[in-house]
């Protein structure tokens, strides 16, 4: 039994090539991939391409059953209780599927099917959720006809048509006009603050600032960082702050100095007309002595400020980091 | 070691079907038990003790009899194949002409006795029986029969000389001869009461089994309205229709018509040709709506909503196949029944089994079909290999079995070169049981089983029995490979 809603534990997952029915060609996408989701959350999940994201989701769905690891939604193992789960679980794929000769109605009506939903419910919820998604203006048309907004909105009518627990969206926002963005972020809030927990994967790190309150960062299908978004930019920062620097008579010399501390590197060197603009990756004790040392060698400094970190200085720092290692 | 982890590996992932398993290989003990009892209780192999018969002539005396063993007087139960040779006026002649005549594989001389009894052939060996079984018996029943060898003296006349004959002859009485189904019956109960045990359990280790078999309904019906309003069922069905609608009428039309160029038709040969245009046709319906069902919705990424439902993966191919089926079998039904209506009114009345088992198992042919189609679906890289494979499918079920068949008969040595060499035993064995391997011959041979009043007939060389078991197993076996493949697939 655990606290969390949903928590994985050490979950791989390999996929296998075949050619004639023989496995010619194995490739890991999760490696031992641990995290864990509170009730209430808004929980973003990032990583670049490949990193594993979409297959931790549809493991997490039971649309793949994984390899090895255990997945536990509200303290029960999914592989024991795949039933009992999937009616806790909204998905929303990145790449939305649905049947085109259908209205609407009748998708919300198939999916609606697959859950203890009457008929008389199906079309009660669903006709709420399609108002609430604009969708209720465009009931006569066939699925064929949407846009790719559209479809994603109906998709999301089908996630939510149970009133599920857990909503997993798979890059919700791809696809979508600015405005298509704004109301689904205004929903989710909304969702989130009847109670819902909301898992979704993006690769607009700024939408996940605004939205989430956790994240997690993935990366070769292992959890590389997991937390509430302002722990995970103090630790980042713990490690390196930035500083942007505003000044005169920056020459090599100085620039030699500064090179040679290992504990600091220049990210930008930019002449502004007026000044020069210097940005400094590095720890925040050393800020007393990189002053010292510029002005000792003749840099006039007019102002120094901390760079604000945001999240996707934490995303690339991480994922390079891990890189790396 | 490792053998052995993987076995119970396997075993432990196949957690829900194990009680399946097991009665499965109790069938399994059960046929053998079968087997045996026939071996051990009945002389299968009559063929061999005739091989023994022996014919000498010496001394204006001829002698028929069983070399090395002293089986005179001794019973033997036979099991096998029947053919009978009623011993009638028409068969064997006048009483004139045939009084006194000399048969040697009879083993005995026609007299006007002769005309009150019949000769079977049982699987190679004649036997006499002692009244006529007009009425009694059919022609390729499985029956046992117990005869004992008995010594007769004849006398008849070769080339003007006054022969004795001294002829061992297997006779039996009416009584003797029992159709063999009784106990074949009594092995299949036993197998089909451990089948539906295993099955229960099975069925009852499947978490929300309920709720499963009512998402399988709502997915058929789901595919069985999608499917009717597509352009190509439209045009696939309009096609079906009027085809087996026109077969009917013709193979009717054909019972009555001796001098047509397409020959003459009997009743029961009516019905099992109607099978295989039913056959033909349909398969091509059930492959061309089934064509890309699995593979479309891949591509499509319809897939992934569905498998983030509370619904098992069997369910969806269970469901799916069900709803193809629908489509196509609801159709075809009707033209079934219209097709058979033409043909009884317009020949003769078929046994009204036959009738039964070409509507039944007319939609467990589509069914058949459509899973099978599904498995080519699901395993198909392209839109392109599905259309491929599905063609290839039909052709060859359809439409150049028969080819094949001479082709593999040719390659293991069966003599194809002889004018009606359709008709020669090991040919037609041959092609009866590779048969088994083409669901639309099993159809027909279903069809033409259910013309007799057991199932306890030779079908060519297949035994009906033999017939109905593999007209269960396909569907079951191309569901099952279906599911398989799905998961596979699904998994990645």
């Amino acid at each position: 039994m655990t606290a969390s809603l949903l928590e994985l534990n050490e979950v791989k997952k390999d996929y296998h090539i075949r050619r004639y029915g023989r496995v010619i060609r194995t490739s890991n996408a999760l490696n031992k991939l641990t995290f864990n989701v509170e009730k209430g959350q808004i929980f973003g999940f990032l990583g670049p391409n490949g990193a594993g994201k979409t297959t931790t989701i549809k493991c997490i769905t039971g649309i793949l059953n994984c390899d090895n690891g255990t997945i536990y939604i509200d303290g029960k193992n999914i592989e024991n209780n795949g039933f009992e789960n999937k009616n806790k679980i909204g998905f929303l794929p990145e790449k939305v599927g649905l049947y085109g000769s259908l209205t609407a109605q009748e998708t919300l009506k198939f999916y609606g099917g697959f859950y203890s939903l009457s008929d008389s419910i199906i079309e009660e919820r669903g006709g709420e959720l399609l108002d609430l998604l604009g969708l209720s203006h465009s009931l006569v048309k066939t699925v064929r006809e949407y846009s790719l907004g559209m479809r994603k909105r109906l998709a999301l009518a089908t996630a939510l048509l149970h009133e599920p627990e857990i909503l997993i969206l798979d890059e919700p926002t791809s696809g979508l006009d600015p405005r298509g963005v704004k109301a689904l972020r205004t929903l989710l809030l909304d969702l989130n603050k009847k109670g819902l927990t909301i898992i979704f994967s993006s690769h607009i790190l700024s939408e996940v600032q605004e939205l989430c309150t956790d994240v997690g960062i993935i990366n070769n299908g292992k959890m590389i960082r997991q937390g509430s978004i302002s722990s995970i930019m103090k630790t980042v920062e713990k490690t390196a702050i930035k500083l942007s620097l505003r000044v005169n008579d920056f020459n090599e010399k100085n620039e030699k100095i500064l090179n040679k501390n290992k504990y600091i590197s220049i990210l930008e060197n930019k002449d502004l007309g007026k000044h020069r603009k210097i940005i400094l990756k590095l720890k925040e004790d050393l800020i007393p002595w990189v002053t010292k040392k510029l002005v000792e060698n003749g840099t006039k400094i007019f102002s120094i400020e901390p760079h604000n970190t945001t999240l996707e200085d934490v995303f690339l720092t991480e994922t390079e980091s891990e890189n790396e290692a | 070691m490792k053998l052995k982890d993987k076995a119970i590996k396997q075993w432990k992932s196949n957690h829900t079907w194990q009680p399946l398993l097991i009665a499965v290989s109790v069938i399994l003990i059960i046929a053998i038990s079968h087997k045996v009892y026939w071996e051990t209780t009945t002389e299968t192999d009559p063929l061999s003790i005739w091989n023994k018969r022996l014919i000498t002539e010496q001394n204006n005396e001829t002698r028929i009899y069983y070399n090395n063993e002293n089986l005179v007087d001794k019973t033997i139960t036979f099991k096998g194949v029947l053919e009978i040779f009623p011993y009638t006026n028409e068969s064997i002649g006048s009483p004139e002409e045939s009084n006194g005549k000399f048969d040697e594989i009879d083993g005995l001389v026609y007299s006007e006795e002769s005309y009150n009894k019949c000769m079977i052939n049982l699987n190679g060996i004649r036997i006499l029986v002692n009244g006529s079984l007009d009425g009694k018996f059919y022609e390729n029943e499985i029956v046992t029969v117990e005869a004992t060898l008995i010594e007769r003296d004849f006398s008849y006349e070769k080339n003007s000389v006054d022969m004795a004959l001294k002829s061992q002859i297997w006779e039996a009485e009416i009584d003797d001869i029992k159709l063999a189904d009784e106990k074949d019956y009594y092995f299949f109960g036993i197998e089909t009461i451990v089948f539906a045990l295993g099955l229960y359990f099975s069925l009852k280790r499947i978490s929300n089994l309920k709720e499963q078999i009512k998402f399988a309904k709502h997915i058929a019906l789901f595919e069985f309205k999608r499917g009717l309003k597509t352009p190509r069922m439209i045009v696939l069905g309009l096609i079906f229709f009027v085809f087996i609608v026109g077969i009917g009428m013709l193979l009717g039309q054909l019972q009555n018509d001796s001098d047509s160029i397409l020959g003459t038709m009997t009743t029961k040969g009516s019905i099992i040709q109607l099978s295989y245009f039913t056959f033909m046709i349909g398969s091509m319906v059930a492959i061309g709506v089934s064509v890309d069902t699995f593979h479309k919705e891949r591509q499509e990424n319809t897939m992934d909503l569905l498998l983030a439902r509370p619904i098992n993966r069997e369910t969806i191919v269970l469901g799916k196949a069900l709803g193809l089926t629908m489509v196509v079998g609801i159709p075809a039904f009707i033209a079934q029944l219209i097709g058979l209506y033409f043909m009884v009114t317009r020949g003769e009345m078929p046994p009204i089994g036959s009738m039964f088992a070409f509507l039944f198992f007319g939609q467990v042919m589509i069914f058949t079909m459509v899973t099978f189609q599904l498995c080519l679906a699901i395993s198909a890289r392209s839109g392109s290999s599905v259309v491929i494979y599905g063609l290839s499918a039909w052709l060859l079920f359809a439409l150049v079995w028969a080819l094949i068949v001479i082709a593999i008969s040719t390659v293991i040595g069966v003599d194809i070169n002889g004018e009606e060499f359709e008709n020669d035993p090991d040919y037609q064995t041959f092609a009866s049981r590779i048969g088994l391997l083409n669901p639309g011959v099993i159809y027909q041979m279903v069809v033409g089983l259910f013309t007799n009043r057991t199932i306890a007939v030779d079908l060519e060389g297949v035994p009906g029995w033999l017939a109905l078991l593999s007209v269960v197993l396909w569907p079951i076996m191309c569901l099952r490979m279906a599911t398989w493949l799905f998961k596979r697939e699904m998994e990645g």
